[in-house]
């Protein structure tokens, strides 16, 4: 079988393993919620309403039914494509995904754009001396980096660029002032496209002022993780037989690198993208709590809180089904990049 | 050249590029700043931690729910901050029948609804009847309120299961503001949680759970709002918040889950002349509920001993620096009936004598555990505070051990009987003594002394004396004087049980930015945003 048959097979199979493996996740997600003492009533109404009224939200909720019904009502739900309503406002869960996954995956994409410059840039810095001034900069950026709680240097970063020099919103992720732009959900995307059509650049501004701080911060913890891989990675290439070989036949340390170390050092930055890429689907939490970002992981603590199950449950899928998505993306990249890789 | 090797000035040039990259950023992030939209300086920005899931009045059940339908839509009456009744959309008071079984309510002329349609009895009885239908808090109404029909255009008639006082008080919760039947018809017995068509002084342009935009209403039948509209919007956490209002990012802050150390700066600044500080009524009420029905705490020596080993001063110092006052009865002081505190005071002394009478001190410690909701700071620093200073005043008495649990989890476990001793808080839905006392001394079903079935055991106590749920019963049908002294004997009898041990009250606070105007409350706790002004 050739190569190429060989990872067809590869990615139908992992295609073909992901219902299962969200539906078994599903009914963790399910049983788990439901197992945790308290439902959205006690959430809802705390210790306020009589047993009668609390009975009867309980049943206007659907929670009186037995647990089985439930189960069977969600999973028949579930393959139609309806992910139910919300407990708290009777919306549809789409819906409010819908509104904060956009909110999620800006964030995340700008950081991880500006993550993997800074990121690659540290990374690449150092190699030309090594153990200089500057490869020791920058293991100390990776190591720095990774030991930021994110949550402390996010309220610096509040601190000192919202609260003490005024330049940046201290939160949220639009002027209060103006409307958001219409359309996809993805701010930047929507405000461009307006200054572009309006000449209004107001919301692209006021969309690129919230942006800064939050994105700024997951991007400086993030870049750590670029920056040692590939500071790890072409120290390790640099060090290879191959590289050693290329060198006796005379070529440029320049060409060396370019053409050599680097495409190599690269492929496991690419996987760890992958990764990097696939936790920033389900949101950074504590950027999006201490910015008031509304992205999705700020909305599954609350969902979480509230009990809402069917929330829960929706966001949990659908970026599970995302994260398979990434994953199996970035392992065909990876294999069609890679000729060594066997399936 | 070997890679090694760099030119001479190569490293200082490559910091300096470095350096010049890092120094644009600066300018960039300035003109980012600068490029702020332009203010509307009588529009204004107000924040705080309140994401509103819904702004159907059906489904609103959150302080910060409440505020908002408090300035979009209209009660029939409202409190005043001095307690008494105003009409707003009733032309008068209600006229009560005879058997006090039937409401009449004259309502306004002249009013309508933000989009044209007008306001009578008719959108009055739809909007009650949606409530009664599909409203999270249904049982406010539905436990009182048989039916409401139109007796002609506008006069509403309610009839009740039974003669209730307090129908005013009733008729100002927010929850019961009329909606446009002609805005709502698609959703007569589903909630539109994100649209709002009523009669209150602003219009609900743009909602997100995060921010709303609120627009005056120019056919608004009362005094138009004081600034040209405002834009509400929730931070997720309190040190953001602090921040924004610090920065001139908004204009007020509400105090509703804001920490108590940014409470308490908030308040420094204020007396400082940084900022301006209203605060409104407390009707929110801080207590310990106790576990009555079970040794050792239901021995009655034990529950009084405890009411006295209190120190509220202190704790109070503690928990907030002094922001909030103490509490010694279940009624707040502002509510009528909720005067005087017959709780009694700390007394170490008094204290002792008790819990030797029970058989300890010495040698035998009374061991209590108690829980605190773990995502309150103020429990947790109330739990610790309090546990350490029954060690040091009565340490050889009381052995106090505290946990603490997620709110949701707690709730749950509260009516099982699971905590010897809990902090929990309460507000009622409106102004008025039996919302106080009914949800927390209310038994439907009792053996002596001990609540089996009703608002005593979900509230976790489980207390109850003979005779005690019959004078609850008389209370919400009585009115004047007669009902004041049989609120205070309830009180009075329940604090000698001691099935809860009050502690404080939290009282609503707005801090502004000082260009404006000094904020009010209402009588029911929430600031009158259509007043927000610049000076």
């Amino acid at each position: 079988m050739s190569r190429s048959a060989r990872l067809l097979r590869y990615v139908l199979a992992r295609l073909a393993l992901a219902p299962v493996m969200l539906w078994l996740l599903a009914t963790l997600v399910f049983l788990l919620l439901r197992l945790a003492p308290g439902d959205p009533v006690d959430a809802l109404l705390g210790t306020r309403a009589p047993a009668a009224a609390r009975a009867a939200l309980r049943a206007q909720l659907g929670l009186d039914q037995p647990l089985l019904g439930q189960y069977g009502g969600f999973l028949i739900k579930l393959l139609k494509g309806d992910l139910g309503l919300t407990l708290t406002n009777q919306q549809p869960v789409t819906e409010v995904i819908g509104q904060t996954l956009p909110a999620s995956l800006e964030l995340g994409a700008v950081a991880l754009v500006l993550a993997a410059v800074v990121g690659l840039a540290v990374g690449f810095s150092g190699i030309a001396r090594a153990e200089g001034r500057l490869d020791l900069a920058a293991r100390l950026y990776g190591i720095g980096t990774y030991a930021l709680p994110s949550f402390w240097l996010a309220m610096v970063a509040q601190l000192v660029f919202a609260v003490w020099l005024g330049w940046l919103p201290v939160g949220g992720r639009f002027p209060p002032t103006l409307l958001p732009p219409a359309g996809s959900g993805f701010y930047l995307f929507d405000s461009l496209r307006v200054g572009v059509l309006s000449g209004q650049w107001q919301a692209l501004a006021g969309t690129l002022r919230h942006l800064v701080l939050p994105a700024s911060t997951l991007a400086v913890l993030l870049s750590g993780i670029f920056a040692n891989a590939l500071r790890l990675n072409l120290r390790r290439a640099m060090a290879s037989d191959y590289v050693e070989a290329a060198r006796c036949r005379g070529l440029s340390e320049r060409r060396l690198i370019v053409r050599h170390a680097l495409p190599n050092a690269l492929l496991p930055v690419l996987t760890i993208s992958g990764i990097t890429v696939a936790s920033l689907i389900g949101g950074a939490l504590l950027i999006e709590v201490t910015f008031s970002w509304p992205g999705i992981a700020a909305r599954l603590q609350e969902a979480i809180a509230q009990r809402d199950y069917p929330l829960v449950q929706g966001i949990v899928l659908v970026v599970a089904a995302l994260v398979v998505a990434v994953t199996v993306t970035v392992d065909v990249l990876v294999a069609l990049l890679d000729p060594r890789l066997e399936f | 050249m070997p890679l090694d090797a760099p030119e001479p000035g190569q490293r200082h040039r490559l910091g300096r590029s470095a350096l010049a990259r890092l120094l644009t950023l600066v300018p960039l992030l300035v003109l980012l700043g600068a490029c702020q939209s332009r203010r509307d300086p009588d529009r204004l920005i107000v924040a705080s931690r309140n994401r509103i899931d819904t702004v159907d009045p059906a489904g609103a059940s959150t302080i910060g729910a409440m505020q908002l339908l408090s300035a979009i839509g209209d009660p029939l009456y409202a409190v005043r901050p001095d307690g008494s009744i105003e009409p707003r959309l009733a032309a008068q008071l209600p006229r009560i029948s005879a058997d006090g079984l039937r409401v009449v309510v004259p309502l306004r002329r002249g009013v309508v609804f933000h989009d044209g349609t007008p306001f009578d009895a008719a959108a009055m009885v739809f909007s009650l009847e949606r409530f009664m239908a599909i409203g999270t808090l249904s049982y406010l109404l539905g436990d009182r309120v048989v039916g409401v029909r139109a007796v002609d255009s506008h006069t509403l008639e309610l009839r009740l299961r039974k003669p209730f006082g307090a129908i005013p008080q009733l008729l100002s919760a927010i929850n019961l503001t009329p909606l446009s039947p002609a805005a709502y018809r698609s959703h007569s017995r589903r909630q539109l949680s994100d649209r709002f068509v009523g009669t209150g002084p602003y219009r609900l342009t743009f909602f997100t759970p995060q921010q709303q935009r609120l627009e005056p209403f120019g056919r608004y039948w009362g005094r138009p709002p004081a600034n040209n509209g405002l834009d509400l919007i929730a931070l997720s956490n309190s040190t953001a918040l602090f921040g924004a209002l610090q920065s001139g990012e908004v204009d007020g802050l509400l105090s509703q889950s804001l920490e108590i150390d940014h409470q308490v700066a908030l308040h420094q600044r204020s007396e400082q002349g940084l900022l301006v500080q209203a605060t409104g009524p407390a009707l929110n009420i801080v207590f310990l509920s106790v576990l009555s029905d079970q040794p050792p705490l239901n021995n009655p020596l034990l529950r009084r001993a405890l009411a006295l080993s209190l120190d509220r001063t202190r704790l109070i110092e503690r928990v907030s620096q002094g922001l909030m006052a103490p509490l010694q009865g279940l009624v707040p002081p502002v509510v009528a009936g909720g005067t005087p505190q017959p709780w009694p005071a700390y007394d170490p002394a008094a204290a002792r004598r008790l819990y030797r009478q029970a058989g300890y001190c010495g040698t035998r410690r009374l061991p209590l555990e108690l829980t605190f909701r773990s995502n309150v700071p103020s429990d947790r620093l109330f739990a610790l505070t309090w546990q350490a200073l029954l060690q040091r005043d009565l340490g050889d008495c009381v052995e106090l051990k505290v946990q603490g649990m997620e709110t949701t989890t707690a709730y749950r476990l509260l009516g099982d009987g699971a905590f010897q001793l809990i902090v929990l808080d309460w507000m009622g839905d409106f102004p008025d003594a039996d919302n106080y006392l009914v949800p927390l001394l209310g038994c439907e079903q009792a053996a002596g002394s001990v609540c089996r079935k009703g608002g005593s055991a979900s509230s976790g106590s489980f207390w109850s004396r003979p005779g005690l749920e019959a004078e609850l019963q008389r209370s919400a049908t009585i009115t004047g004087p007669q009902r004041l002294e049989l609120v205070r004997r309830i009180q009075r009898q329940s604090a000698d049980g001691s099935p809860y041990l009050p502690l404080w009250l939290v009282q609503p606070r707005m801090w502004v930015r000082p260009e404006l105007a000094l904020p009010r409350f209402d009588g029911s706790g929430r600031v009158l945003l259509q007043e927000l002004r610049r000076r």
